[in-house]
């Protein structure tokens, strides 16, 4: 075989060993750097996409009247009147400085209404996450070990379905069934049903404000709301979890070390959800770095269905109004998100497995 | 999208095996034909019924799809209307089986046009490295850290609706997958003898990698194509869904489920059901037929 002609080592940041770094500081910061080149780059092409490529916003001001000199002066207002060079370091700085402009439709700083949604979409995602990751891995971990059982076929459906499934018509389809043949639980009018009061904001997390402050009244209702969006959200979930963890849970079941801690006189429960369970696991963490920024932003959709007031509803709105500096931001902070999350994700699992660590 | 990540531990699972060689045993094949028992015929039995049902709605639908009044206003199926009508009176039945044309052509032409671009760059980067595999290495990094649906709002926000620039943005979102696919499966094979062979008789470079490195890669890629063809389809409903499409009022699946999303609400379920199993039954066929291709690829490296 020939030699295998590849790229040059990576340069890192260990070259500063001589100035002893210790590993852990060279492996974040070189995450970090990495983190933020990603997040400039989102931040560019979202310039470049909207101001050099998208319509010209003053027409959204502009009254059928106005003269060239009403139009220079909305242009002016807007800051579009700078070339493009000029506009994007203005834009970079602002970026910097958490400032994200203001929105063309609510003339509020872009930043603060994203702020104000994020709770709503934070209490949909989290109940998501916590149903979706138990569910997925549960039912992976359980298909893997009964391989070829009933229940293993089942899910298999069930998850494949899950990956292929509209969820916006999986959200109307169960709209149907639980709202308005059965009448058990409530129909798709956001967080609360109408006529209800918000908890006094704590955390904006409804179902936390209404304990904390003492309003259990609106628990239940809160509760009620999250049902279904949480389903459909956690079902997006769980089915490419369970998959992952299935796939890799009959990986590590047939390794040669499960069979010896078989062969030593250890228990199947033991070598099983102990020995295998660990080691399938690490795969799945990297896969749930995706999950948890996809339920965070992806919601756009469930959000419509449902009428929840959060952060891609906010996204869905601003789009059907050509509300640049709004769709700007979304894109912004969702992938802000990704990166973060992932980035972290990615430094836990490096300590995670000590076989990356050495 | 996170489904991405799942689908492509699945297809990349099999690389380490792959490197012991590649003798084809008899029992091997056997063996991968077992496994795969079901998801290529039943995939493939979907897709050729879809196929089937646009054919016939091109000759025949028992009323025109876009026709509006053809009945009562959202009443519910029956022996005039099997799949009952919408909230303007048009036909669901005739409407569903004539989407199928639509949402089956662009989901094709969509995969297609990323397959092709998508593995061809990231077999020129595999394939030659330098700078060009680093750039491109980074430029996906900040791609992938958009949402899918996100980055094809932005760009459909900025572009405008209309059939191509839904094509171009639903065929944008897997084409980083094929670029990494492809140019793992280049690094992996470039140093095989066949290709050493193929450098030393004195072809050049790119014939290298397009004559005799590329048809021997093309199996992974497409049985990822059609597993991303699943969520194409499915983007491309939710487009129409949302109302940035191909155009409003397309007779389009996802169009079709956002016209009746009200009614739903209040009940008339068909409206929203019958154009949602299309595109089920559409993702659900390209998901067999790629997990089947991936399941035999997987049976005759062993």
């Amino acid at each position: 075989m020939a030699v295998e002609i590849s790229a040059p080592p990576p340069r890192s940041l260990r070259s500063l060993r001589g100035i002893a770094v210790p590993k852990f500081v060279s492996v974040i910061g070189r995450r970090v750097l990495a983190a933020m080149l990603v997040i400039w780059g989102v931040v560019t092409l979202t310039f470049l996409l909207t101001r050099v490529f998208g319509g010209d916003p003053v027409n959204l001001f502009a009254q059928p009247t106005s003269t060239a000199a009403d139009r220079e002066a909305i242009r002016q207002r807007l800051g579009l009147a700078d070339p493009i060079p000029v506009q994007y370091v203005h834009y970079l700085r602002d970026v910097i400085h958490g400032n994200l402009g203001t929105s063309y439709m609510t003339f509020r700083p872009v930043t603060a209404d994203l702020l104000n949604r994020v709770p709503a979409t934070a209490e949909l995602a989290v109940g998501a996450l916590i149903f979706g990751v138990t569910a997925g891995v549960a039912v992976g971990v359980l298909s893997a070990v009964f391989e070829g059982s009933i229940f293993d076929r089942a899910s298999r459906i069930l998850t494949s379905a899950g990956l292929a499934l509209p969820q916006f018509w999986v959200a109307l389809m169960l709209i149907v069934i639980f709202f308005d043949r059965l009448h058990v639980l409530p129909g798709p009018t956001g967080r609360l049903p109408i006529g209800t009061l918000p908890p006094p904001k704590v955390t904006g997390f409804y179902l936390i404000d209404s304990i904390v402050t003492g309003h259990l009244s609106t628990f239940w209702p809160a509760l009620r709301q999250l049902i279904l969006p949480v389903l459909v959200l956690g079902y997006g979930v769980a089915s490419p979890l369970a998959r992952g963890a299935r796939a890799s849970m009959i990986l590590a079941l047939k390794a040669d070390y499960v069979r010896s801690a078989r062969a030593l006189g250890l228990s199947r429960a033991r070598t099983w959800f102990v020995y295998a369970f660990r080691n399938a696991m690490l795969p799945v963490i990297t896969m749930f770095a995706g999950t948890v920024a996809w339920t965070f932003s992806g919601t756009v959709l469930i959000e419509g269905v449902f009428g929840w007031p959060g952060v891609g509803q906010y996204a869905l709105s601003s789009l059907e109004n050509s509300d640049f500096p709004a769709i700007q931001g979304f894109v912004l902070y969702a992938s802000i998100l990704y990166v973060i999350v992932y980035q972290l994700l990615d430094i836990a699992y490096t300590f995670a497995d000590p076989r990356i660590r050495s | 999208m996170t489904t991405s990540l799942d689908q492509a531990v699945e297809t990349i699972i099999p690389k380490s095996s792959r490197l012991s060689g590649g003798t084809v045993s008899v029992r091997g094949a056997i063996r991968s034909l077992r496994s795969s028992s079901g998801t290529l015929p039943i995939g493939l039995s979907l897709l050729a019924f879809l196929v089937l049902m646009s054919l016939v709605s091109l000759i025949w639908t028992p009323y025109p799809a876009a026709a509006t009044g053809t009945g009562a206003f959202s009443s519910a199926p029956g022996a005039a209307h099997w799949f009952g009508t919408d909230a303007v009176g048009s036909d669901i039945f005739s409407r569903t089986i004539s989407a199928g044309r639509t949402d089956v052509f662009y989901t094709v032409v969509a995969v297609a046009i990323s397959l092709v671009i998508g593995s061809s760059w990231g077999a020129i980067a595999g394939f030659f490295g330098g700078w060009f595999e680093a750039v491109t290495l980074r430029l996906l990094e900040v791609v992938q850290a958009f949402p899918a649906l996100l980055m094809a709002l932005l760009i459909i926000s900025v572009l405008g609706p209309g059939t191509l620039n839904v094509i171009m943005v639903v065929a944008i979102i897997p084409l980083p997958d094929f670029v990494r696919l492809a140019r793992a499966e280049v690094l992996t094979k470039k140093t095989w003898q066949f290709a050493e062979a193929a450098r030393l008789v004195g072809n050049r470079p790119l014939v290298v990698l397009f004559k005799h490195l590329m048809p021997n890669s093309w199996r992974p890629l497409l049985a990822y194509a059609s597993i991303s063809a699943a969520w194409v389809c499915g983007n491309i409903a939710a487009l129409g869904f949302i109302g940035v499409g191909i155009q409003p009022n397309a007779v389009e699946w996802g169009s079709m489920i956002a016209r009746g999303e009200s009614d739903v609400v209040a009940g008339a379920w068909w409206e929203a059901l019958f154009p949602g199993l299309g595109v089920l039954v559409l993702a659900i066929g390209c998901q067999l037929v790629g997990d089947g291709i991936a399941a035999r690829n997987r049976g005759e490296q062993r």
